[in-house]
């Protein structure tokens, strides 16, 4: 068999014309050989070790099975740091015909990359050689700030241990960067996390460099040696690092490490941090004398790279989100149940960052399996259950929890006095969109009595989740009392009243809760991105063939 | 359940009579009353005598939403521009109202919404100062400028609007079918919150009574109306003659995108009542003030048998959330 795998990737590289087995292919597990590759336009033959893992023809861990390798080709683009030039190919189970196809993809390397020496326009990150420290990993994930660093700047960096978790076999330290300090120890940038987030306990700090130039090798590999370092670090900062050891030492902190930040500009003009462990008592300086004046000098030793991550809102939400129109809008949702629950975590998911909750309700057990809630937290505050989900989606919305009296006391004791109702007004109004989930005819009532600048949308559900209705202000309260006694039918014969309940509540599940919820959440975000007309309409589903879900325009 | 379409509109045009409130209607005349004696103890020989106009002098009125329009003829010499003309308008009605009500420009006129009284009523007088195009012409032909405030459509702001406000009224007279439909699409405007320009709802009707010989019973008159209006107000060169100036194209007040919600609408609704013809009741309702009470329906709407209930199962309208 293995003779046979063997032989068959022979005669397969053999007969590709413009390669020359240089080294021929053997061994047991790993097949290795080397190649030469030559073809008219490239002016002398290039060689490359190939290892065929076993793999081949499949891909594992979503990468190739065979690699090209060459050190000496780490000035150009696609190669790794280990020398494996990076290509992707198409699949085919016939190894034969996939060493063709990847033996053509390292042609079109040489030609693209090596022979007219093409650089993307798409920028990749540097890459660094990441370790562990003493056996923990450690992973730093930093957002914009409203400052702009200056070259050979340095301080300190304000961290909070987020969680700890499992990377592998190892444990991970999750830490979230919160803001810079200068030397002196004065804030000079908070990170745009959301408040939760700044305020985060576990605090914990590092040191920072902000650096002219990107510190790499060939444009593309972060500097792998501390003494690599020596034309971008200040005396200045050296001496900085030497105090600071100074003092963690002083503070008996020998031998746990201090997260060092370095910073650069990458051509999009954002700032990017590299992210190094340092170890106290190790820090890779050491002071020398010269003509009696002691410096701090760089050691030749290994840099260990932490990971580190720009989870800023351009890429945390890059992949998808709703419209700017809508993310950008301050949010209030009445009622947090299974639809407005879903709503709120639907909004967070796709990006917005303003959103206020009120309900007087308290989630129990049996809420938890179709509204947003965990099991977890027990009983609690509905409002409050979902502050807590909402936030640990996102590090960027900041959620407000609303005063309820306002909307069962002021709204409706009140009812009919100009005070009261303009007091409600100036607040209502103080947001850009109120998505009333409350199902409350009531409040319904009043708020469709009110001259409401915002947009107002008005959400339930039939009995069984068969229809959605959506109405915007200013035509809610006559559209869906209508649409509910006159118009749907609202099956309200069957539903569920378990013993010992003392109010029978309507029958459907999350799946059915839920794709209601996202069809007319992806309807209203159309209506907001295209500045289509705000029209009432209905979500209806039903299975009578099939399933069937439209929406009905009103 | 089905509904009888025409005789549930014909109920909708019966409870939206202005018959029903005259006790309030006579306010609003009073106030028109002494706002025209102001006008004309103000301007004196500036102004020929003002005119009733605006839907209550063409019978095309409804009783939940209604103004009543005052057009003030200024003569030639009164004013050297419109624009000053507007604004003495403005300036004295506000210096003589602006304690009791709101007084604002509007596009083509002066709004003056006096301030609830104790019966809750808020009444609502439109001004529309207007001005003869030359010295003694008004008398011969009823032609006036009026004056565009903001932008109108297509028109820009500081512009001027000819019209016949006379030929406008006669315009509609004794078009009783026209005036039925025109009433119950006022009633679609005012319930729904569209805010559509009754003046361009009221020509498109009569235009599509004229193009599409439109006849039958009160249901397929509105529905080849709103037929007409779907397949007819995104055309290319569809024009809404305004009867008082043929040269003022009255399409022009909506923008095209206006115009594409508009045949939307139309089509969305004439959809839905194809559906299910009780969704005529969401775009035309009845005006439950003046609705005649019939016992044997009382299980329909917000009765007691819907509203009550004598243990804790949800009601039929119950909305679940």
């Amino acid at each position: 068999m293995r003779r046979n795998r063997l032989d068959i990737i022979e005669k397969a590289v053999e007969q590709i014309p413009y390669v020359n087995i240089k080294e021929p292919f053997s061994g047991d597990v790993n097949i290795e050989g080397k190649v030469s590759v030559e073809f008219e336009s490239l002016s002398e033959p290039l060689e490359f070790d190939v290892t065929i893992y076993p793999q081949y023809p499949f891909r594992t861990y979503d990468a190739e099975t065979i690699r090209f390798n060459n050190k000496d080709y780490l000035e150009y683009n696609h190669v790794m740091g280990d020398g494996t030039i990076c290509i992707h190919t198409s699949h085919n189970p016939d190894i034969s015909k996939k060493l063709l196809i990847d033996f053509e993809s390292l042609k079109n390397w040489i030609e693209k990359y090596y022979i007219n020496k093409k650089s993307d326009l798409h920028y990749e990150h540097l890459i660094t050689r990441e370790s562990d420290f003493k056996g923990i990993v450690t992973s730093y994930m930093f957002t914009d700030v409203d400052y702009t660093f200056n070259p050979n700047q340095f301080g300190f960096v304000n961290l909070s241990l987020l969680s700890e978790g499992k990377n592998g076999k190892k444990p991970i330290h999750n830490y979230l960067t919160k803001g810079f300090a200068d030397k002196f120890g004065k804030k000079i940038a908070i990170c745009k996390w959301s408040k939760i987030y700044n305020q985060l306990a576990r605090p914990n700090h590092g040191i920072f460099f902000y650096s002219e130039k990107q510190p790499a090798t060939h444009n593309r590999f972060a500097y792998s040696n501390w003494e690599e370092f020596i034309d971008v670090f200040t005396g200045d900062f050296l001496e900085f690092l030497h105090q600071c050891e100074k003092e963690y030492i002083k503070k008996k902190r020998r031998g746990e490490y201090v997260p060092f930040y370095i910073g650069y500009n990458i051509p999009n003009g954002e700032v990017h941090w590299l992210v190094a462990t340092l170890e106290i008592g190790n820090f890779p300086i050491e002071g020398t004398k010269e003509n009696q004046i002691w410096t701090s000098k760089l050691l030749n030793e290994n840099i260990k790279w932490a990971t580190s991550r720009n989870s800023s809102y351009k890429y945390f939400f890059g992949r998808g989100a709703f419209s700017s129109k809508l993310t950008k809008k301050r949010i209030l949702i009445i009622g947090v149940g299974a639809v407005g629950s879903n709503v709120a975590r639907t909004l967070v998911k796709c990006g917005c960052t303003k959103i206020d909750l009120t309900d007087y309700d308290v989630k129990e057990p049996e809420n938890v399996c179709r509204a947003e809630f965990q099991f977890a937290s027990g009983r609690t505050d509905k409002i409050e259950e979902m502050s807590n989900v909402l936030s640990q989606i996102s590090p960027f919305v900041n959620i407000h929890t609303v005063n309820q009296p306002y909307f069962e006391v002021i709204s409706k004791a009140l009812y009919g006095e100009n005070k009261a109702k303009s007091e409600l007004e100036d607040f209502l109004n103080s947001y850009d969109l109120i998505i009333d989930c409350s199902t409350d005819d009531d409040l319904m009532f009043v708020l469709d009595s009110l001259n409401l600048k915002s947009d107002h949308i008005n959400l339930s559900i039939t009995n069984h989740a068969k229809e959605l209705v959506c109405a915007f202000n200013p035509n809610t309260y006559d559209f869906v009392t209508k649409q509910y006694s006159e118009i749907l039918d609202n099956n309200i014969e069957d539903l569920y009243n378990p013993t010992g309940c003392w109010s029978p509540t309507f029958k459907a599940s999350y799946n059915d809760i839920s794709m209601l919820v996202q069809i007319a959440l992806k309807k209203i975000n159309d209506i907001y991105q295209s500045g289509s007309p705000k029209d009432n309409f209905i979500v209806k589903s039903d299975m009578d063939e099939g399933l069937n879900i439209k929406i009905i325009q009103y | 359940m089905a509904i009888n379409k025409k005789e549930y509109l014909q109920e909708v045009l019966e409870t939206h009579k202005m018959s029903h409130v005259n006790s309030l209607l006579d306010k609003y005349r009073d106030k028109r009353k002494s706002i025209k004696e102001a006008l004309e103890d103000y301007y004196t020989d500036k102004i020929y005598s003002p005119l009733n106009s605006g839907s209550y002098a063409k019978h095309t009125a409804i009783n939940t939403k209604f103004d009543l329009d005052v057009v003030v003829p200024f003569k030639k010499k009164s004013f050297s521009t419109l624009e000053e003309m507007f604004d003495d308008v403005f300036d004295f009605l506000n210096d003589t109202y602006g304690t009791e009500a709101t007084v604002r420009k509007q596009k083509v006129s002066i709004g003056i919404i006096f301030y609830k009284d104790d019966d809750n009523h808020e009444i609502s007088i439109d001004i529309v100062p207007g001005r003869e195009l030359n010295e003694d012409q008004y008398n011969e032909d009823n032609k006036l400028n009026l004056y565009v405030n903001s932008k109108y459509g297509l028109l820009a702001e500081k512009t001027h609007l000819l019209t016949n406000i006379k030929a406008q009224i006669e315009h509609i007279k004794s078009k009783d079918n026209e005036r039925k439909i025109i009433r119950l699409l006022k009633i679609w405007k005012s319930s729904n919150n569209e805010d559509y320009k009754s003046f361009l709802m009221e020509l498109i009707t009569v235009k599509a009574f004229d193009k599409d010989n439109i006849s039958g019973n009160l249901w397929e008159m509105l529905e080849s109306t709103m037929e007409y209006i779907r397949d007819n107000i995104t055309k290319d060169g569809f024009t809404l003659s305004d009867p008082g100036n043929s040269g003022n194209n009255v399409a022009d007040t909506l923008e095209s995108w206006q115009k594409e919600n508009l045949s939307t609408k139309m089509k969305n609704m004439l959809d839905r009542i194809e559906d299910n013809s009780d969704n005529l009741k969401i775009y035309f309702p009845v005006n439950p003030d003046f609705k005649e009470e019939d016992n044997t329906k009382s299980n329909e709407g917000y009765g007691v048998k819907t509203g009550a209930s004598t243990f804790s199962v949800p009601t039929q309208n119950q909305r679940f959330g």
